[in-house]
């Protein structure tokens, strides 16, 4: 009995498993858009046939049909975009934010945000050189950043690696078709 | 009464005080974090669970359109409502509500053993496991319904806070109060 009232209040506590902030948003910018001085939202809304051939590209859609790409310019020249995904799994959301540079291959990846339970996982990804994985990529390329840290980390960051290579594959899609 | 929470053995009294103890902390920390996602208000709590289309939200359009606006790198930094979307939801229901009936069968079983009148034992019980059911109803409704059943999800959060004070302070009260004619 006594077990099973321990049990169940520690599995309480345990399955709240709140957002974590791996890195702010304003220290994003600083590293993937690097030497822009303005800034610039372009929020493109989706037709129903855009959305389509989205999902057919990347067997995704964006959260109310809406991709957000950031534009950081130097004396009114684009020097880089950003975008920032949402990947969702069984444990719980987390953020991959991918920067594209002038040429439109991937600047850097940085894992924005976690949830209480994930953290370790993809910290443990991360050290293994996850996002190394994706510097200088094109936007048509398959990521294989799993692939690369796979036998290097325990099977939960493995997995952790396979969200962020999703998240990944989906801001490819969405420059290439969206934005270039 | 199937037996007495007043009489029972010391260690049984210490077990459901820190047990109590301990889900009060996870219901503290529980408000914290609905506070931080969800809010308190009808209109923050519709914000979070309503469809897109019944928020009057755009519906795909024929072509694609583009907005750009000038922002700084803190407004890149602004946090957007978060939303649960009806996949997280089925989600959360699946995980929630099994747990929240094994808490609310675990308060039931400390009511069992307090000294109240046994429509109150009933009544309790009933508000123990109805708060969860309000709760993840008010959630589906405000989804698939009406944003306006958000009021349903609040009242189900607060019913549950209610049931746990209840139980807490009755618990606490009659297992620890002073025996009468005890020395002091």
């Amino acid at each position: 009995m006594k077990t099973l009232i321990l049990g169940a209040a520690a599995a309480a506590l345990l399955h709240i498993t709140p957002t974590v902030i791996l890195v702010d948003r304003p220290e994003v910018v600083s590293r993937l858009l690097d030497g822009a001085d303005r800034f610039t939202a372009r929020e493109v809304h989706l037709s129903s046939a855009d959305e389509r051939r989205l999902h057919d590209a990347a067997g995704w859609t964006p959260p109310d049909d809406v991709i957000t790409f950031y534009l950081g310019k130097r004396a009114d020249r684009v020097e880089g975009v950003l975008v920032f995904m949402r990947v969702d799994s069984p444990h719980g959301p987390m953020e991959v934010a991918v920067g594209f540079d002038k040429a439109g291959a991937i600047r850097g990846v940085e894992v924005t945000k976690a949830t209480v339970e994930t953290k370790p996982w993809i910290m443990e990804a991360l050290r293994a050189g996850l996002t190394d994985q994706y510097r200088g990529l094109a936007s048509t390329a398959s990521p294989a950043g799993a692939a690369a840290v796979k036998g290097k980390v325990g099977a939960m960051a493995a997995y952790m690696a396979e969200l962020v290579d999703r998240g990944v594959t989906h801001a490819g899609a969405a420059y290439r078709l969206f934005y270039r | 009464m199937l037996y007495d929470l007043r009489r029972s053995d010391a260690r049984v009294r210490w077990l459901v005080t820190l047990l109590l103890a301990t889900l009060g902390v996870a219901y503290v920390f529980g408000a914290w974090m609905v506070g931080m996602y969800a809010g308190f208000t009808p209109r923050s709590v519709a914000a979070t669970y309503v469809e897109p289309t019944t928020m009057n939200m755009a519906m795909p359009a024929e072509t694609t359109t583009v907005v750009e606006r000038d922002v700084t790198p803190a407004e890149m930094g602004h946090e957007e409502q978060h939303q649960v979307d009806r996949a997280l939801l089925v989600q959360d229901t699946h995980v929630h509500v099994p747990m929240y009936g094994v808490i609310a069968a675990i308060l039931s079983v400390v009511a069992l053993g307090l000294a109240i009148p046994r429509w109150m034992g009933f009544a309790l019980i009933t508000l123990l496991f109805a708060a969860p059911w309000l709760d993840f109803m008010g959630m589906w409704l405000t989804k698939l319904a009406s944003p306006h059943f958000a009021v349903v999800t609040l009242a189900g959060g607060w019913a549950m806070g209610l049931g746990y004070t209840i139980v807490a302070a009755l618990a606490l009260w009659q297992m620890w109060r002073p025996a009468k004619g005890a020395q002091t």
